[in-house]
């Protein structure tokens, strides 16, 4: 196989399928990319198995054909080639010659027959979605994920098409957030998937290549299909995201999110963190909480560590209720207020053993459970 | 007048009491063995008191004729063997013929019986050895005991009884052992009119197991079943990597009977030793099946300890059986078995202070230079207090230097990710990573706990935690004090509890584990009533053990700061577990082994 390709896509490409390899590969051939070519475009896939992307970029194809090269090592020669011309030259003993200017590689490469092919769809489930919604939608939730290895149900983001909408759920057992939308769900494609952390990041890394994006689902596997009409850096046609899903079932959420509200106050989201930013500078890792104390129209953040000190902040807002007392870990606060991009949230609050919760004028709902001293 | 005397068999038959009942749960255990070996296929046990004040046995079991009774009070009348050479064949559990007229001489005990086809049944009242009265009696056929006022004629036992809480825990132990050994009969366990468990016939173990332990641990049990010419192992295991703090779950017969054999458990142990990290212990329900001419059940009055004939044949066929069905469970088990526990570097390495470093090499075998001279003294042992032991204040050289030194000490690096070098002054100190961060954070609960400051993050979803009844027990005399140091454990219905908040440095889902293993030292006694101090010594020491994560790329400054917080601590020599957290390798030694 042969073909002639500019150096910057071909570097791009590289980038887009370059972290799904883990550092410590347990069989070689997953450390490397395969690369196909044919007609006008070459395509690269890697996969660990889990997780396999595949793209495709523009290329001048004089020879088809296929091969697997470590594509680590790759991308860094390709990125740090002299001339923006590439030409890739395959033998069929899998040996490569890639020659830019005056710089000339010889690489070894393994037959694509051993790469393990990505798994067939057939019956699934499937949506069209926004990019830049799901981009969003992803990060107001992403951060609540477990990262705790002994609970995997909770390493991943829960997407729930239901009812009329599609709901975004990720928690650690200590928080929850809940992000939704409106989406036409056929009673035959409802359904829900857990889509592991690994997975979240790298289509949150994808999504803004495009308008649309679709979602494929079943049991076992998702796939994702993103279209690349917006980027100008060689990819063509759509990139395609193969994962498995977390296999389980995800606690009911929905028992955990109050029914009723309590005290609710509005607040100005950037000064909001701020404060909370600003008093939990005090925090350590021995009293990583900050409290928080309601009283007519004033709140008073306060935060202190017995071996360094204490912070005190206040802010004017508006309040009627009874006067009233929580402590929070200081990052489940601040990660919602992070996520965001609205200027005012709400803050729910009944007393100090009962759940916070953050609130948009979107469907969005961020549970956060308090902290006691006892 | 001579000296020498016959003893009367009343006295005779209290110093074979002093022997076989040394506790209430032993005069339960010998009570229930004849009911199982009459055939009983209901058996109902009921004490007062922790078993000071009454033991009732009920069973529907053969009965006895009247005569028969009267006989079974006299010492060394059995119906389960004839000559001596029935022992080579014992197929029930009793055969010495001490029990009754042991019990009998040292308690108020009440007979009634009714054989199968009698017209009447009998009852015996016998009040400290003599007989209060004989007469018939209307009952259903089978045999009920009354035990009461145990110990009355012999104070000094009485006085060593434990609390009734204790006696109690041994008596149900005891009870459940017998249950699990025979899944086919009906059990039922009273205690001061309350039912500690009921378990109706059940079709098998596993189910037993379920009632008695709870159905999550069985839930996690595989079967096991292998068999040999002479020797057959069946019952249930627990699965690889899901270990326990204590050997309270691993349970061992031998032809049905509930033994204590050291070559069991250490069979069980050894099997496990690639499954299980050191110092945990697998959950095992084992019956192993031999001809009873292989093992001598009579080496102890109350047959707790059994020999075999031949150890090494039983030891190995334990171990070769475990292992095969963990070798097949290996690839099915999922992500408790994907890393499996590196083998840890044998014990006769450790014993050499400044090698316990030892290099691993790719196969996971010590290398380790032959020149080296003798170990200059045995592995201190492990000291469980926080004081160092003197070898590790031997190691410990530089520390006396003062703690103002140690911002002069050269960061060399990191080695196999778990030590930090430093060069110090006077030669080189390695740094156990995870033996250092146990003694920060074991000083730094403990200062929380003594200022009372514990912050407690509640949980979004409970973690319900299913209890056997001893650890139920055990559990709700401790929840006040676990409630006041960051949990949040709350009762929820028999035998269960949701833990609704969590210590804030601990994961939500390390919340189960810990209540176990928390469960399992109080068991052992480690958590003492009353003494706070200790209480929260030990609660500190659990919980360091689980807190501690290694984060994997520690730089420089990370390391550094490990090591200031380490010397701010009280005692920075050793880990609250008594390890020693450095070893220090002076120039002067560093000369002597390139022999310069």
């Amino acid at each position: 196989m042969k073909f002639k390709i500019n150096r910057d896509h071909f570097t791009n490409g590289l980038a887009q399928v370059l972290n799904v390899v883990g550092s410590k590969a347990t069989m070689p051939i997953l450390s490397n990319v395969l690369i196909e070519a044919e007609k006008d475009h070459i395509t690269l896939t890697t996969t660990n198995l889990d997780l396999g992307i595949r793209c495709k970029i523009k290329a001048e194809v004089k020879e088809g054909g296929a091969v697997t090269l470590p594509v680590k090592r790759l991308a860094t020669i390709v990125r740090e080639l002299p001339n923006v011309d590439v030409t890739f030259d395959a033998s069929p003993n899998h040996q490569v010659k890639l020659a830019s200017g005056g710089s000339n590689f010889r690489i070894m490469g393994i037959g694509k027959e051993e790469f393990p092919p990505l798994p067939e769809f057939g019956d699934e489930k499937s949506f069209t979605l926004e990019q830049a919604e799901l981009t969003a939608m992803l990060k107001s939730v992403a951060y609540a994920q477990s990262t705790d290895e002994t609970r995997y149900i909770l390493n991943g983001v829960y997407f729930n098409f239901r009812d009329g909408k599609l709901s975004l759920v990720a928690t650690d057992g200590r928080r929850l957030a809940l992000v939704s939308k409106e989406l036409e769900v056929p009673a035959t494609s409802a359904g829900a998937i857990i889509l592991p952390a690994k997975t979240v990041n790298e289509l949150a890394r994808m999504l803004d290549k495009g308008e649309k994006l679709k979602i494929s689902f079943n049991d076992r596997r998702a796939a994702f299909q993103i279209n690349t009409d917006k980027d100008a850096s060689g990819l063509t046609d759509s990139i395609y995201l193969y994962s498995k899903v977390v296999e389980g079932n995800y606690p009911n959420y929905q028992q955990v999110i109050p029914k009723e509200t309590h005290q609710r106050i509005k607040l100005e989201r950037e000064l909001f963190l701020q404060c909370i930013h600003r008093a939990a500078l005090v925090c350590s890792e021995k009293s990583n909480s900050v409290k928080l104390k309601l009283t007519s129209n004033l709140l008073e953040i306060t935060a202190q560590s017995p071996d360094f000190g204490e912070a005190h902040e206040s802010m004017a807002i508006g309040y009627s209720g009874p006067d009233l007392q929580v402590a929070f870990n200081p990052s489940f606060m601040m990660d919602p207020l992070k996520a965001l991009n609205k200027d005012e949230v709400f803050f729910e609050l009944k007393d100090e053993v009962s759940p916070g919760v953050f609130k948009t004028l979107d469907s969005f709902i961020c549970v956060i459970m308090p902290v006691r001293l006892s | 007048m001579a000296k020498v005397r016959i003893l009367p068999d009343r006295v005779a038959n209290q110093i074979a009491a002093g022997e076989v009942i040394e506790r209430p749960a032993a005069v339960v255990k010998e009570l229930v063995e004849n009911a199982v070996d009459a055939g009983a296929t209901r058996i109902e046990v009921e004490f007062r008191h922790g078993g000071r004040s009454l033991i009732r046995v009920e069973d529907n079991g053969g009965g006895m004729s009247r005569d028969d009774a009267m006989l079974a009070l006299e010492r060394h009348a059995t119906s389960k063997i004839i000559e001596a050479d029935d022992l080579n064949r014992l197929t029930s559990f009793g055969f010495r013929g001490e029990a009754l007229p042991s019990i009998a001489s040292i308690s108020r005990f009440t007979l009634q019986t009714r054989e199968t086809g009698a017209e009447a049944g009998t009852e015996i009242v016998v009040n400290g050895g003599r007989l209060v009265h004989v007469h018939e009696c209307g009952r259903p056929v089978g045999t009920r005991i009354e035990v009461a006022q145990l110990f009355n004629s012999v104070p000094a036992r009485r006085k060593f009884l434990k609390t009734d809480p204790t006696e109690a825990a041994h008596i149900v132990s005891g009870v459940r052992l017998y249950a699990l050994a025979f899944p086919r009969v009906a059990f039922t366990l009273i205690e001061d009119g309350r039912i500690i468990f009921r378990s109706p016939e059940c079709p098998g173990l596993v189910d037993r197991v379920g009632e008695i332990f709870g159905r999550q641990l069985a839930e996690g049990l595989v079967s096991l079943e292998a068999e040999e010419p002479g020797l057959r192992l069946r019952g249930f295991i627990g699965r690889p990597g899901a270990g326990r703090a204590t050997r309270h779950e691993m349970i061992t017969f031998v032809n049905q009977r509930p033994v204590d054999s050291r070559t069991l458990n250490y069979a069980l142990i050894e099997s496990y030793h690639e499954s299980l990290p050191k110092g945990r212990y697998p959950a095992a329900f084992v019956f192993l099946d031999l001809d009873p001419a292989a093992v001598d059940v009579n080496v102890h009055p109350a047959k707790r300890e059994v020999r075999f004939r031949s150890e090494p044949a039983v030891r190995s066929f334990v171990i070769r059986a475990v292992l095969q069905r963990l070798r097949e469970l290996a690839p099915a088990a999922g992500p408790a078995t994907a890393a499996p526990v590196a083998p840890l570097p044998a014990e006769p390495v450790l014993s050499v202070p400044w090698a316990s470093a030892p290099a691993l090499s790719q196969g996971g075998a010590i290398v380790r230079p032959v020149f080296l001279p003798p170990p200059p003294a045995p592995r201190p042992a492990v000291v469980a207090s926080s004081a160092p032991s003197p070898a590790v204040a031997r190691a410990s050289v530089p520390t006396e230097t003062g703690r103002d030194s140690i911002a002069a000490w050269r960061y060399v690096g990191r080695v196999h990710g778990v030590y930090v070098l430093f060069e110090t002054p006077a030669g080189l100190v390695v740094i156990d990573r995870r033996a250092a961060h146990e003694r920060v954070w074991f000083e730094r609960l403990q200062a929380e706990f003594a200022a009372g400051s514990v912050a407690s993050q509640r949980l979004l979803l409970p973690v319900p935690v299913e209890l056997d009844p001893v650890a139920t027990a055990l559990l709700l005399d401790r929840l006040e004090f676990l409630n006041a140091h960051g949990f949040e454990i709350s009762e929820f219905g028999r035998n269960f509890f949701r833990i609704e908040a969590v210590p804030a440095w601990m994961e939500p889902a390390g919340a189960e584990p810990f209540l176990r293993d928390l469960l399992g030292a109080v068991r052992e006694g480690r958590f003492p009533d009353g003494a706070i101090g200790l209480a929260r010594e030990e609660l500190a020491r659990l919980a360091v053990a689980k807190a501690i994560r290694l984060p994997e790329a520690a730089g420089e400054a990370e390391l550094r700061a490990l090591l200031s917080q380490l010397f701010a601590c009280r005692s920075p020599l050793s880990s609250p577990s008594g390890r020693p957290t450095q070893i220090e390798l002076s120039v002067g030694e560093l000369a002597r082994r390139f022999q310069k």
